[in-house]
């Protein structure tokens, strides 16, 4: 531990502390800019400039390590003036006339930095210099006339995400933010994961759908689980009158830190599709709007006694839907078939590794983000669940070498090491070689070479995906895990939508393959139904859709009950690695339409029908693949 | 009237009056104002200029983009003891100083010639009587300033406390939640 005095009080702080990171601790406040808590400290901007006794000028606090029996002062009148003359030459550097601005009035850090020190006007005016704004992205706009230079979205590109797009060409006053080598940002290699957004202080990167929607302060915030994958980030969601106005990464949280990815973000807002308000009956071939009471009616006669049903259920929906969903039509009424839109493929295979095991194989999250060797087994972490991707290529910098190995084309590829061919349905049997070469060496190069880095490793981990998952076979798994035994490396498995490993543990993972159905029930919720979904039901006579948007399935249906969307229920998530999480509600629902959940109730009743609501006992039931816990978020 | 009230003049610049309204958005203030001070010269008056004998306080709205504003802006400094800039045109610049981006004739060729309601004749004023125009500046770029309140508009709030610190013979202190550039 080191001891310093900061403005006379004494501090006791960690070896390697910064003189910023002691004062927060002892709830001094320095003014910052371009530092920001989840970046690697930058010293850019001098706005937490701290004098320090016998240094012959002001220093960085943001930088500065915390040395034994420093005098530091904070604000003192050298370090005011310091401060402001530093504001004074960013606002002289570009076109910082609040009043035109975006962020203007409250949203602004830059603003608000000026307003803490007083400044009713600026010293120096401005030099006039205009840059061309970039427009070409269509969820972001980027005006390097707001910029001040600070680069925080330059790190995160590059420390958080592993991207690299955004960069700086030119130097001091002629410095421009630019993407890639200088291209419009919408033609650039950005993946629209928007964290740059989320961490520019000023107007400099513009979120368009959310542009003059509302500030800071006309907002609600809803914390809740993201429900677009089944990594299980958390994610603020913004709203204002009923509406939804943003979506940004919790900072906070303690997997994501802030990061999420464009499904996350900005694809919830892109919402085009119609939506439904009313329940909807079929009469005389065509579907006519009824009540809630007409319609359950109408369910209630063409559902019948539950023979040669088959009911089917969106693994997006919360685990206590899904839980009734299931209590209702397999428990209660017996429906020949009641499984998830997903089938079970994501997940099938490894539930019942568990099973056999008795206990869990499959590690958290975490283990992703500090490793030396990543083996990613049939698991294209760019095109979905992309922020465990995101863990991954950041650390290819500082050496971790990155193995894939898959059946069908995968993006992290380009980042990869080593690629290794993989024939679909011989997992087991490169598994297998791969046992071997690790065990005693082997003939192909690229197993020895994969082999080696995996033995070599302090610290290594596979991950694989919903492909391996559907291909593998329960010799391919156990040598899996035999593996990752003998190498002590984490395995971690992705799985598909946001609650697949929930379904899983409810058992909700049969094949759905119709023997001639007479009747489905359709949860969809906000899910939008497969092409193979619309064809399987287009030969069963009578079609029950639960949903909140009009498709080809609800279009075909004889009964549609309008339900809820992601953002107007709440429930509980379980992530790929066993985090039970929530969503919280953050817009009211159009009047007449059901949570999901109410839906199923209704139907219950309907046919004088007690469901089970305990759907945490449900859910602990079986063996999971990765241990569940409960996060608080 | 007592001599001893001090004498408040006021002028508009390159500014679009929102100042002023907002100085009459103190409301039925504006009697306790004029208890406190002799309004001189304004536009809501009907007195052209600053007293020759000087004023206490002068207050000058919009920012100074021509030879006209320039000269309007130096004769207030000359005649008055406390130069007050209000508002964020005569601050910082304000919407006036969108123009410096561009340049002076690049604005002239917008307005007079390329706008869409112009006929097709679009001609560019030029008169030896018209001022001429320059860079557009804050008013503290031209002749010192002794108390900035920045805003767009400023607040009536803030005017009112502004002028009834000036009238005691106070230089306000414009911060917290009285300092809003918008």
């Amino acid at each position: 531990m080191i001891t310093l005095t900061i403005d006379e009080k004494t501090i006791e702080v960690k070896e390697g502390s910064t003189v910023l990171e002691a004062a927060e601790a002892a709830d001094i406040y320095i003014p910052t800019l371009c530092h920001h808590p989840q970046l690697t400290p930058y010293g850019g901007c001098r706005m937490c400039m701290v004098e320090i006794e016998g240094a012959r000028t002001l220093q960085p606090s943001c930088t500065l390590p915390a040395v034994d029996g420093m005098v530091v002062r904070t604000n003192t009148e050298k370090v005011l003036n310091a401060r402001k003359f530093v504001l004074t030459l960013i606002f002289s550097e570009r076109n910082h006339f609040c009043m035109y601005c975006q962020v203007s009035d409250g949203d602004c850090e830059l603003q608000n930095r000026a307003y803490d020190e007083g400044m009713t006007h600026w010293d120096l005016q401005p030099n006039w210099q205009p840059y061309e704004v970039d427009a070409s992205h269509p969820y972001m706009v980027l005006d390097n006339n707001r910029c001040i230079l600070c680069r925080r979205c330059v790190r995160a590109c590059s420390e958080l995400v592993g991207n690299y797009t955004l960069g700086f060409e030119e130097r001091g006053a002629d410095s421009l933010l630019v993407a890639d080598y200088d291209v419009p940002l919408g033609e650039s290699s950005c993946i629209s994961c928007g964290t740059c957004v989320q961490i520019c202080p000023t107007g400099a990167i513009i979120d368009r759908q959310s542009a003059y929607q509302g500030k800071e302060t006309d907002v609600d915030h809803h914390v809740s689980v993201c429900t677009e994958c089944s990594v299980g980030c958390i994610r603020d969601v913004l709203t204002r009158d009923n509406r939804l106005v943003r979506i940004e990464g919790e900072w906070e949280a303690p997997l994501n830190n802030g990061l999420l990815c464009d499904q996350g973000r900005f694809l919830p807002l892109e919402e085009t599709r119609a939506r439904l308000l009313t329940p909807m009956v079929r009469k005389n071939g065509s579907l006519k709007a009824a009540t809630w009471d007409e319609a359950l009616q109408a369910v209630a006669i063409g559902l019948g006694k539950g023979q040669d049903l088959v009911a089917l259920a969106s693994t997006r929906l919360p685990i206590e839907d899904l839980s009734l969903f299931k209590s209702l039509f397999k428990d209660k009424l017996g429906a020949d078939l009641v499984t998830t839109l997903e089938e079970g493929a994501p997940t099938a295979a490894a539930a019942k590794m568990a099973d056999q095991l008795g206990e869990p194989f499959e590690s958290s999250l975490e283990e992703l983000k500090d490793n030396d060797v990543v083996l990613a087994l049939e698991i294209d972490l760019v095109d979905h669940h992309q922020v465990p991707g995101f863990f991954i290529k950041r650390q290819l910098l500082d050496g971790t070498q990155l193995f894939v190995a898959d059946s069908k084309s995968n993006h992290l590829a380009e980042k990869a090491t080593l690629t290794l061919d993989l024939k679909a349905g011989e997992e087991a049997q490169f598994l297998e070689s791969l046992t071997a070469a690790v065990e005693k060496g082997s003939e192909s190069a690229a197993l020895n070479k994969l082999a080696e880095s995996l033995k070599s490793a302090r610290k290594a981990c596979i991950v694989y995906g919903p492909t391996f998952i559907e291909n593998a076979d329960e010799m391919a798994l156990s040598s899996l895990i035999e593996l990752s035994e003998k190498l002590h490396c984490a395995l971690i498995g992705v799985k598909g939508n946001a609650n697949s490993m929930a379904a899983a543990q409810l058992e909700l993972e049969a094949p759905f393959k119709p023997n001639g159905h007479q009747s489905a029930f359709v949860l969809l919720g906000d899910e939008a139904p497969s092409q193979k979904l619309v064809k399987a039901l287009e030969n069963i006579p009578f079609v029950v859709a639960q949903a909140s948007y009009g498709s080809q399935v609800t279009g075909n249906a004889d009964v549609i009950l309008p339900v809820t969307t992601w953002a107007e229920q709440s429930g509980t998530y379980l992530s790929l690695d066993g985090r039970l999480q929530n969503a919280v509600k953050a817009l009211d629902a159009p009047e007449g339409v059901l949570s999901s959940q109410d839906a199923l109730q209704r139907i219950a009743e309907s046919l004088s029908l007690k469901p089970d609501l305990d759907w945490k006992a449900n859910l602990l039931k079986r063996v999971p693949t990765a241990p569940i816990r409960d996060i608080d978020n | 009237m007592s001599e001893s009230k001090p004498k408040v003049a006021t002028d508009w610049l390159c500014g679009c009056a929102g100042c002023h309204m907002s100085i009459l958005d103190i409301d039925e203030r504006i009697l306790q104002v004029v208890e406190l001070v002799e309004l001189r010269s304004t536009p809501i008056t009907d007195l052209k200029e600053p007293d020759i004998e000087g004023v206490d306080v002068g207050i000058l709205e919009g920012s100074i983009n021509n030879t006209y504003n320039e000269e309007v802006a130096k004769r207030m400094r000359e005649r008055c003891k406390i130069l007050v800039a209000l508002g964020d045109c005569a601050v910082f610049g304000g919407v006036p100083a969108m123009r410096n981006f561009i340049g002076a004739d690049a604005a002239l060729k917008r307005a007079y010639i390329d706008a869409e309601s112009n006929d097709s004749e679009g001609k560019i004023p030029s008169s030896p009587e018209l001022a001429k125009m320059t860079h557009v500046r804050a008013v503290h770029e031209v002749v010192p300033v002794d108390l900035h309140i920045p805003g767009c508009p400023p607040d009536a709030d803030v005017i009112f406390y502004a002028l009834t610190e000036l009238a005691a013979g106070r230089i306000p202190e414009i911060k917290d939640e009285k300092l809003d550039w918008h």
